[in-house]
């Protein structure tokens, strides 16, 4: 077990966020802890072409799809779950702060209304902030798969946006889940 | 990227992740550890759930993280953990290399500038706690060793059993102080740290001040405990069993 306590401590609050915004809901920790146990038995097969970090977040998303079959269903409440209620870093101007969290609901709004497949790669690529080849890691896709799917994603965003008026019944809705 | 309007809107993306409300990670390491612990255990172990997250706990981890910056890197599997760490090789202020040497040695020598001193004068030449683990007792005889131009000794050892235990405690958390060459270490939970256990006889080399490796203290080391409670580093030499071995690391007094 030599230094994998190290990993773990390094590498938990990203996995457990990683299973989190895809879907895993409460068994996120579940999740992350099946992971590590199975990364550690498959140490032999790493190659540490994109890292440790990848290599981890690819079981990761493997044991979140397979908890996805196993539900037969996915967890679609999850990004509503998880925003708005946490006031973020103090906002530079007060006055922004209403404003920007307004945006932010609406944001996840126009989010729940694109595909699975889009919104993962959004998630894993911006919310997380992973870079292409982690992205390609945890969704089990090819780098220019991430690529052309996230551009894609980003251009249908950008519609559903223009099209959508941060209305009442959203932010009711987002306020709701 | 191109486009500024796709660039602007994958900012705001990123903001939305900072802002958003995930439950915090808890502590997975005692679960993982143990699981792995039993590795022919066929049903998983009792999955832990936790109130309420334990942070101090999880800074405990982030400290002996900084301090662990390196691993042992035996086995493909170690290497692949260690290459994942970058490589480096140290804990607790000793730096281990996996290599194995030709055990002929030449003859204990001692450390530098090493000289017998009391246990309160130790205590109180010392930048760093000199604590004494309940399970031995008052040790039989102390030495410093290395002292900076205050006095202050970078070493201290305590003696038991005629001289066949000792107890190196040294401030190692900024540059290793010991160079051990071995294979076959293994990582033990103590009491809130983790340690390494050197199950076999191993070359073991001092590190000066200076960073400058002593060739001349070279000697081999019997089994041997390391570990570190962020303020001091030990290094157990001469108890058989690691099980013992950690009842005395866990009865360090303060």
């Amino acid at each position: 077990m030599d230094g994998y306590e190290y990993l773990l401590a390094r590498h938990t609050a990203t996995a457990h966020r990683t299973a989190v915004l895809l879907g895993a809901g409460d068994d996120a920790e579940d999740v992350v802890q099946e992971a590590f146990v199975k990364a550690f038995q498959r140490l032999g097969n790493y190659r540490g072409e994109s890292g440790f970090r990848a290599w981890l977040l690819a079981i990761v998303g493997n044991e979140t799809r397979n908890l996805h079959r196993s539900r037969r269903r996915r967890d679609g409440l999850v990004l509503r779950a998880v925003v708005g209620l946490r006031p973020g870093p103090a906002p530079v101007d007060p006055s922004d702060s209403a404003e920007a969290s307004e945006r932010r609901q609406h944001l996840v709004a126009a989010l729940q209304r694109l595909n699975e497949r889009e919104r993962d790669v959004l998630v894993c690529r911006y919310l997380l902030d992973l870079s292409e080849s982690e992205t390609a890691a945890t969704l089990d896709l090819s780098k220019g798969t991430v690529k052309s799917r996230a551009f894609r994603a980003l251009a249908k965003l950008r519609a559903v946006l223009g099209v959508e008026r941060p209305g009442a019944g959203i932010a009711r809705e987002v306020a709701g889940g | 990227m191109v486009n500024p309007t796709e660039g602007s809107l994958a900012a705001e993306l990123r903001e939305l992740g900072r802002h958003l409300d995930v439950p915090e990670a808890p502590d997975l390491r005692p679960a993982v550890l143990d699981r792995l612990a039993a590795p022919h255990q066929t049903d998983p172990a009792p999955r832990r759930r936790f109130a309420f997250p334990r942070r101090p706990r999880w800074l405990v981890a982030v400290a002996s993280a900084i301090l662990v910056c390196a691993l042992v890197a035996v086995s493909p599997a170690r290497a692949a953990v260690a290459d994942a760490v970058d490589g480096l090789l140290r804990f607790a202020g000793i730096e281990i290399r996996p290599e194995r040497v030709n055990p002929e040695l030449p003859a204990p020598s001692p450390l530098p500038s090493v000289r017998h001193a009391g246990l309160d004068e130790a205590r109180r030449l010392a930048n760093f706690p000199v604590r004494v683990p309940d399970q031995l007792g008052e040790p039989e005889r102390v030495s410093v060793a290395d002292p900076a131009p205050d006095g202050s000794p970078r070493v201290v050892s305590l003696f038991y059993r005629g001289g066949a235990v000792r107890l190196d405690e040294f401030d190692g958390a900024l540059e290793p102080a010991f160079m051990k060459q071995a294979q076959g270490a293994e990582w033990v939970a103590l009491d809130g740290y983790s340690a390494l256990w050197f199950p076999a006889p191993h070359p073991v080399t001092y590190i000066d001040r200076t960073g400058a490796e002593r060739v001349e203290t070279a000697r081999l080391a019997g089994p041997t405990l390391i570990w570190t409670d962020g303020s001091a580093s030990y290094r157990l030499e001469g108890v058989a069993t690691r099980e013992e071995a950690q009842r005395i690391a866990e009865s360090l007094s303060p």
